[in-house]
């Protein structure tokens, strides 16, 4: 028995309906073509995210080796030793100073940077200031709601720092030359252990400023509340000399 | 005619506009001329190419005729247009997304002001720098050739920057101003990446900031008004109410901090009192007080929860209800016929009649009582107008979700009663009265006076209660003897976990009328079922109980 070839599907139109033509409602869309081009901004946008990736592996590498619970005392060899792992990270990478800027407000962002230890983040930012090509860098700082400690450090020569805004404890210590200009105010220990170089604190400084200076001078353009135990330098309030005098005590509360 | 030529150009392009930015839900453009009742306010804004109002774009024919010279009609319409597209389609997309912008920009400038000027600015590179890398447009060309005041000149040179498209602007001039330095910063920022909006508008406007306070103070100075936007203000008058209203509620949702909502709902007040957005009339609309932001607050976020009501059940009454269908035969009742199955005709065979029978189900449809909402505003309950508080949320979302269901809501909020700490709000559909006698905060001790709950139970036969509270109440037993002894439906929520919220449990855990939930987290809210009796479904137990 012969059976039937099998029937061709087809589209089921309605009876007398055959000559419609089925039409893609979206035909229409076919035609476009969406010409995204590329533009400068996404240029820009990759390399400095890539940056800052790289930036931000450096800091986390950092609290890795040195704050492994997360805890970080301030002394000496401590921030010697953290300096030399932050020196070893940055030195690997090409950044600019809106890098450092941008690393500094990231470090509030808890989204991208998990964890801020004072700390290593301004050892950490000194680093980087230390090692960019930059002979002049100008950090906006004024929005940050943290006061960053230790920045400046081991400023060398040749180098102009310049942060809008306020800094924490340990600011410019241990500068070797360079001129570091604080445009708000500077807590504690500003210049302890500097060895030359300028600081520049445009309103009011902490306690135990000058701290061990070997050299160098701090001008404050408001008040100093307290001298450390200077070595030697001079250290001006208000341009009138205050160290080397007669009239100031070591950690005296004015 | 003028203003019939621009007409016509519009009409010949946006069947082609609407293509490229693939069929946004736009109406038709317009002109605004001299032809029109508002032939003033365009010749004075001829700065202004580009008005916004609820979706519908509006082109100042003044600022074509301006442009004409330098640029053709054409394609100023077609670039205008673009733009105010590209506001739609990509940024700032909503009202909660133009709300959130700003705040994120305040947090930066402090001003209010400076914050609009920021956010609009923002709001323009992102839908041009999005317009000029996705569509093919004239928007460079438009930039090219406008006037530029010092900050429109930083953002056209930040544009030819990021675009890589020659506007005019020497770099030589911008070195010279200091203004390099800004847009280097400007340029850093991933425009296009919705996620990282938040953050980007706080670089932007730390950067922007400067000039921005410098502006201000040379006009202030001057006693001059500010540069006008010539692609157009961006202010609440591009949104519908009901954008309006989505926008506040997500806000309020996302940020879940009363004094941020506070900060830019006042902010806005001017604008959304223009909107008529006030507090009288259901959902925050209409004339009357001006906004309380705090109030208003609590009405977003609780639009936001939904806590399901369970409907009150009424009593067998025992009644006939249609069961089945059966043949017709001559002398049985017409009135039974079902004319559908029985095709119109009545003819045995042919012809069905229902068999009736006596229906399990209510008597009558189930309905919603009204409720009683006592609310703790004692020392130990937070201030909700400081800070968010649970127990207001879930007190509004109560009732919300009686009115909701045409039912009257009363309010007995108190601290220590006995001692006139308290505020009594009659049965009401009036939800802004409620709500405001909800957020009134009194602090101090907890008693309740049931004197005072008396004469809003009695003479009501179905009447729910919801309760929330701490329980850390002086007079809880009178509390726990009283609810012992009332047959209506409890809600009783606590704000956390205490040893007296443990012995309120302890003391009605027999009691099937009454439900406890315990509310930690925002989270918790919908959990809640108002008027649920426990074994609801059970009739017998519901007899016992």
């Amino acid at each position: 028995m012969e059976s039937s070839p099998p029937r061709k599907k087809s589209s089921i139109l309605p009876p007398g309906k055959e000559n419609w033509i089925t039409k893609n409602p979206f035909e229409e869309f076919g035609t476009f073509a969406a010409s995204a081009s590329d533009l400068p901004l996404d240029q820009i946008v990759q390399s400095t995210g890539a940056v800052m990736d790289r930036i931000r592996r450096g800091y986390e590498k950092l609290l890795e080796e040195e704050a492994k619970e997360l805890v970080w005392m301030v002394q000496y060899n401590t921030i010697i030793k953290a300096y030399e792992v932050a020196e070893k990270y940055v030195k690997e990478i090409d950044y600019t100073a809106e890098d450092i800027e941008d690393f500094c407000f990231a470090l509030e962002n808890t989204q991208r940077i998990p964890y801020l230890i004072p700390g290593p983040a301004g050892v950490y930012i000194s680093a980087l200031c230390n090692y960019t090509k930059e002979e002049e860098i100008v950090l906006k700082l004024s929005e940050l709601k943290t006061e960053i400690n230790l920045i400046g450090f081991r400023l060398p020569k040749a180098k102009r720092l310049m942060i809008e805004g306020d800094t924490g404890d340990f600011t410019g210590i241990g500068l070797e030359g360079g001129e570091l200009v604080i445009e708000g105010n500077a807590k504690n220990w500003t210049g302890a252990g500097m060895r030359g170089g300028k600081i520049l604190v445009k309103k009011n400084i902490g306690l135990h400023t000058g701290e061990w200076m070997m050299g160098g001078e701090i001008y404050v353009g408001g008040k100093v509340r307290g001298l450390g135990n200077i070595v030697e330098g001079k250290v001006f309030e208000r341009e009138k000399l205050v160290y080397p005098g007669k009239v100031r005590y070591p950690n005296l509360y004015y | 005619m003028k203003e019939q030529h621009y007409q016509s150009i519009i009409e010949e392009i946006w069947p082609e506009l609407k293509k490229k930015h693939l069929y946004p839900e736009i109406p038709m453009p317009k002109v605004r001329g001299a032809s029109n009742p508002e032939q003033d306010a365009a010749e004075e804004d001829e700065g202004v190419g580009l008005e916004i109002k609820h979706k519908q774009m509006t082109i100042n024919s003044a600022f074509i005729s301006k442009m004409k010279d330098k640029m053709l009609e054409k394609r100023v319409v077609e670039a205008l247009l673009d733009h105010g597209i590209s506001h739609y389609t990509f940024c700032p997309w909503d009202f909660h997304t133009h709300l959130r912008l700003y705040s994120e920009a305040k947090k930066v400038v402090g001003d209010k002001e400076l914050a609009k000027q920021v956010s609009n600015y923002f709001i323009d590179v992102i839908a041009d720098t999005h317009c000029v890398k996705k569509r093919f447009t004239e928007i460079p060309e438009l930039h090219r050739n406008l006037e530029k005041g010092t900050i429109q000149e930083v953002i056209a040179f930040l544009y030819q920057k990021i675009w890589g498209i020659d506007l005019g602007i020497p770099p030589s001039k911008m070195s010279v101003k200091g203004h390099a330095d800004i847009v280097r910063r400007l340029s850093r920022i991933p425009y296009l990446d919705r996620s990282r909006w938040g953050e980007s508008i706080q670089r932007f406007a730390r950067s922007l900031k400067p000039l921005l306070i410098e502006e201000q103070k040379q006009q202030e100075a001057n006693g001059e008004k500010g540069e006008r936007n010539p692609q157009g203000e961006h202010d609440l008058n591009h949104y519908s109410n009901e954008e309006i209203n989505q926008g506040l509620r997500d806000y309020a949702k996302q940020t879940m901090a009363l004094s941020e909502f506070k900060d830019v709902v006042e902010d806005f007040s001017d604008e959304l009192k223009g909107a008529g957005y006030r507090m009288e009339g259901g959902i925050g609309r209409g004339r009357g007080d001006p906004i309380d932001a705090d109030v208003l607050f609590y009405m977003k976020l609780a639009e936001n929860y939904s806590i399901p009501l369970k409907k009150f059940p009424l009593e067998e009454k025992g009644s006939l209800h249609p069961h089945s269908h059966s043949p017709w035969e001559i002398g049985s009742p017409f009135q039974d016929v079902d004319i559908w199955t029985s095709f119109g005709k009545i003819m045995p065979g042919i012809t069905q009649i229902w068999t009736k029978r006596e229906g399990k189900g209510r008597g009558k449809f189930e309905s919603t009582p009204d409720c009683l909402i006592a609310i703790d505003s004692s020392g130990s309950m937070i201030n909700p107008r400081k800070s968010l508080s649970y127990a207001v949320l879930g007190a509004a979302c109560a009732a919300n979700a009686y009115l909701q269901n045409n039912s009257k809501v009363a309010v007995y909020n108190f601290s220590d009663a006995p001692m006139g700490g308290k505020d009594i709000l009659n049965y009401t559909v009036r939800q802004e009265t409620i709500y405001r006698v909800l957020c009134r905060y009194f602090g101090g001790g907890t008693a309740l006076d049931l004197e005072d709950l008396m004469p809003l139970i009695q003479g009501r036969k179905n009447l729910d209660l919801f309760l929330i509270t701490d329980m850390k109440i002086t007079n809880l037993e009178t509390l726990i003897g009283f609810f012992g002894q009332i047959p209506n439906r409890v809600t009783a929520v606590h704000i956390g976990d205490n040893p007296y919220a443990a012995r309120f449990e302890k003391a009605v855990e027999k009691r099937k009328n009454i439900s406890i939930f315990t509310v930690k987290q925002k989270e918790d809210i919908p959990h809640i079922v108002l008027g649920k009796i426990k074994d609801y479904f059970n009739s017998t137990q519901i007899k016992n109980s």
